[in-house]
């Protein structure tokens, strides 16, 4: 049922709670790793390994709340899912905008729980794989030159060759070499898939001042 | 004589309540003087001595004494006035010359006056025969120092008659022992007839009283009569003939009978002495009367005074009954019987309410071990065993016990007992109360139930607002469990693998499952609405269960905990479900106090210590807000709180609880910041 390589992390102070879902995370066949003091878990937190964290909301030493938005300080993006003694609609609300993936009453049913990790294993796998993605694009963000990049921007915003050559104070001959270096160094062979990627990689459109100009 | 004597002195009486009027006065005066007349006449009617002058016997001074005794000194004058022509018409009739009945008038107002005054000074007031004190000064003043004093000038009357001046003695004797003989036998009975209002209902003590006067006459009659047929040295015998009915009238109608029979006795005697042949038969006729004179004054004496002492015992015992009654029905109204046992008997008094007191049927016997029967079996053999041992030891007992058996009405009894000493120092007799405690027990346990309604009450609110810790407490365990069970079902479907673990698992349940039971025990034990049970409690212990049961919340509320205890704290005896309430006041108090304080510094700290009696003290310290300044008396009052939701009632109610151990509550603001609560329990009695 686990998938390779994903881990679930288990916080809770309660170590006969921590014991028994610890059980039952094995038995399902997760990779898991319990932690009964909740600052435990966040120094040895390692962000790079794929899994989900499942964290009691109510610990004396640290709140769940406070665990998540540490987490979220350090910029990672585990997904988390809480489980709480009493369901209280305000910290609920709180832990789902802050990103948790489900937030599940104790005693938790065990379909509820793998349920959850399933989805968490999705949000974590598409994390990953986006974050894979922006890397990738990234690298090969960095190889364009200055100009090539200006052609990029102006490209995604939709601009015709000769518009950018005048935009840019050249001529159309330049830009189709630009264009199509750019295209070959991101490895992307048409517009759409260039505007995808930058899209991924959040660069924006240039300014359409000369569009303005044409209408 | 006898309707004389009756009859005047009542219309004396009325005269003297309204002595204002001048007519009546005139009136009273009047009868005095006919009454006066009418004394001498009748002591001439029985004889006089061979002179026709002097009397052995003189009713004239004893009408005068009487009435000037019921008459204020001021108007005395009057009845003096008014006795002389009366004096003077009657000495005329027997011939005295004016001088010597002058002198004789003068000498008898003066023993009249005299004595008057004397026992007005010293006796005040009727019942002037009522103690024996009373009766030996009217024998001293009247029977011995006025006329003995009187007599003096007395002696001169026969001097003037023509007696010769050597005899003055005799005449001195003479005038003294008639006076003093008049005092004797008349005076009494005329003084005890102003005392009373006759009842006119003739009962069968009138009749008794009439059968011994009777018999007394015959006795004299017979005594005196056959004297003269009889051997002289019969004599003293026969004289003693009418005294067993003379002691008999005495014991039976005390100084009443005593004076009568001394009237009866002397009338016949100086009847007989004058006009036959005489008892005392020593020479002239003077001698003899002079004899018969001192054998009635030795005679009068002493059964007067017999008879005052028979009247006083006897009005002491009234007095004595009267007071036994009116403390009895005192005590009957505020429901309260009395009892006292005496000790070297076994003789046991006890008032008739102990009677309605111990349910007993009116012709019950009063005695102790019927009393002890009527205890409700269940108090028995501590009650009855308590009262028996008090008796014989000086101490006090005071006791609480139920009577009633089974059917009939239970009903709350307090003895107290107290030892009455003896002449030697020890207990002689036991005398004590029972009171009726029903009213105030009912009272008490009707208090006593609300009370511990309210508590109760306040116990579940209390919950209510920890409910949601609560639930947290339940629901770790209960989760565990979940989460075990489910891993051990995955593991079985996985073959025999995995048996050590799965042991494991239900090694955990069964953990799990009793810390989930633990926490709902203590719940039930604050919820239940059970018996106050006393029991020794460990007080770290309590308040260890106690942080147990907050556990949830104190997390919740970013609260912590600092215990400070001694590991081997005295014991205390107390019932731990109050107790227990108690601590999760304090704590609850101390928890809502911080609500406003940044969660770094929420801290409560506890500690334990043993008194220097033996007892225990918890100290409870928050740094909350502390109470409102001068406000740490008021928060003990019912419905006081600083709280937004508060009732008002958990302090008052735990001061109560404590109150009820014997113990102290305070609750002060810390001299840094917060507030710290003291609660102190006595050491374990016995």
């Amino acid at each position: 049922m686990g998938e390779a390589g994903f881990t679930t992390f288990l916080v809770d102070d309660d170590p006969a709670v921590l014991r028994s879902i610890t059980r039952l995370l094995k038995a399902a066949g997760y990779r898991t790793r319990s932690f009964l003091s909740p600052q435990k878990f966040l120094s040895s937190h390692d962000p790079s390994i794929p899994g989900c964290a499942i964290i009691d909301l109510v610990m004396s030493e640290i709140d769940g709340l406070d665990v998540q938005q540490a987490l979220i300080d350090t910029g990672s993006e585990r997904p988390i899912i809480f489980l709480t003694g009493k369901a209280d609609i305000s910290s609920s609300v709180k832990a789902m905008k802050a990103g948790a993936v489900d937030f599940l009453t104790k005693p938790v049913q065990r379909e509820a729980l793998f349920s959850a990790l399933v989805n968490a294993a999705k949000v974590d796998a598409a994390c990953r794989q986006k974050r894979l993605e922006s890397k990738s694009i990234g690298e090969r963000l960095a190889t364009l030159t200055h100009r090539e990049r200006e052609v990029l921007e102006h490209v995604i915003a939709g601009k015709l060759n000769k518009q950018i050559a005048a935009s840019l104070g050249t001529v159309e001959k330049t830009v189709k070499v630009h264009r199509g270096r750019m295209m070959s160094k991101l490895g992307v062979r048409c517009v759409a898939d260039l505007v995808r990627l930058a899209d991924k990689a959040g660069i924006a459109p240039a300014h359409q001042l000369v569009g303005q100009g044409s209408n | 004589m006898d309707s004389l004597v009756s009859e005047l002195p009542a219309r004396e009486r009325q005269s003297g309540a309204s002595r204002e009027h001048l007519p009546k006065l005139i009136r009273n005066a009047l009868i005095v003087a006919i009454a006066y007349y009418l004394g001498a006449e009748l002591a001439f009617l029985i004889g006089t001595l061979s002179d026709k002058i002097f009397a052995p016997f003189w009713p004239p001074n004893i009408v005068l004494f009487c009435a000037l005794l019921i008459t204020p000194t001021r108007q005395w004058w009057i009845f003096i006035l008014a006795a002389l022509p009366a004096h003077i018409v009657a000495e005329a009739q027997v011939g005295m010359p004016p001088d010597q009945s002058l002198v004789a008038f003068a000498t008898n107002c003066a023993v009249a006056l005299l004595n008057a005054f004397a026992v007005q000074r010293v006796l005040v007031e009727p019942p002037w025969f009522g103690t024996i004190r009373k009766a030996m000064a009217y024998v001293f003043i009247t029977a011995f120092m006025s006329p003995a004093l009187c007599a003096f000038g007395g002696a001169f009357v026969q001097i003037l008659g023509g007696g010769a001046i050597e005899n003055y003695g005799l005449y001195w004797a003479r005038w003294y022992a008639s006076n003093a003989l008049g005092s004797l036998t008349l005076g009494p009975i005329a003084m005890i007839m102003l005392e009373r209002v006759r009842s006119p209902v003739i009962s069968l003590r009138h009749v008794e009283a009439a059968l011994v006067a009777i018999s007394l006459i015959v006795a004299c009659i017979i005594a005196f009569e056959d004297l003269s047929t009889l051997a002289s040295r019969y004599v003293p015998a026969l004289l003693y003939l009418p005294l067993p009915i003379i002691v008999l009238a005495t014991a039976r109608f005390g100084a009443k009978g005593a004076s009568g029979s001394i009237f009866v006795i002397s009338l016949v005697l100086v009847w007989r002495t004058l006009n036959g042949p005489s008892l005392f038969d020593i020479g002239n006729a003077e001698t003899n009367v002079f004899a018969m004179q001192l054998f009635l004054i030795a005679l009068s004496t002493p059964i007067l005074l017999l008879g005052a002492a028979i009247d006083e015992t006897r009005h002491a015992e009234i007095a004595t009954r009267a007071r036994e009654e009116r403390i009895a029905f005192a005590a009957a109204s505020s429901s309260v019987g009395l009892w006292q046992h005496e000790i070297a008997t076994g003789e046991f008094w006890a008032t008739e309410y102990c009677r309605t007191l111990f349910g007993l049927p009116p012709g019950a016997p009063l005695d102790l071990d019927t009393l002890l029967s009527q205890i409700h079996p269940s108090d028995f053999l501590t009650a009855s065993g308590a009262l028996k041992s008090a008796i014989g030891r000086p101490a006090t007992l005071e006791i609480e016990f139920r009577v009633g058996h089974n059917g009939s009405e239970e009903r709350w009894i307090s003895a107290r007992a107290q030892p009455v000493l003896g002449g030697d120092g020890k207990p002689a007799a036991m005398t004590g109360a029972f009171a009726d405690a029903t009213l105030r027990k009912t009272a008490e346990a009707e208090a006593d139930m609300q009370r511990q309604e309210i508590a109760h009450l306040m116990r579940v609110s209390m919950l209510g607002e920890l409910s949601g810790g609560l639930a947290h407490e339940l629901t770790q365990p209960l989760t565990a469990i979940l989460s075990n069970a489910q891993a051990g079902k995955m593991l079985l479907a996985k073959g025999n693998k995995y048996l050590t673990v799965i042991g494991n698992i239900f090694d955990n349940s069964i953990t799990e499952d009793d810390r989930a039971g633990e926490v709902i025990h203590r719940l039930r034990g604050l919820l239940k609405k059970g018996e106050v049970k006393y029991e020794l409690v460990d007080m770290n212990e309590l308040i260890a269960s106690t942080l147990r049961l907050l556990h949830s919340e104190l997390i919740d509320r970013r609260i912590s905990i600092h215990r400070a205890q001694v590991t081997h704290l005295a014991q205390v005896r107390g019932d731990p479900v109050q107790l227990q309430q108690i601590l999760l006041n304090l704590f609850i108090n101390a928890m809502d106090a911080m609500e406003d304080v940044a969660p770094a510094r929420r801290t409560i700290s506890v500690r334990t210590a043993t008194t220097d009696e033996g007892g225990v003290v918890v100290r409870i310290a928050d740094r909350g807000t502390g109470l409102p300044p001068s406000q740490e008396k008021s928060v003990f009052q019912p419905f006081f709180t600083t709280k937004k939701r508060g009732l008002g009632l958990g302090l008052s109610i735990c001061a109560s609880i404590v109150k009820l151990h014997g113990g102290t509550l305070s609750l002060q603001n810390n001299v840094s910041e917060g507030a710290i609560a003291i609660f102190r329990l006595p050491p374990p009695m016995g």
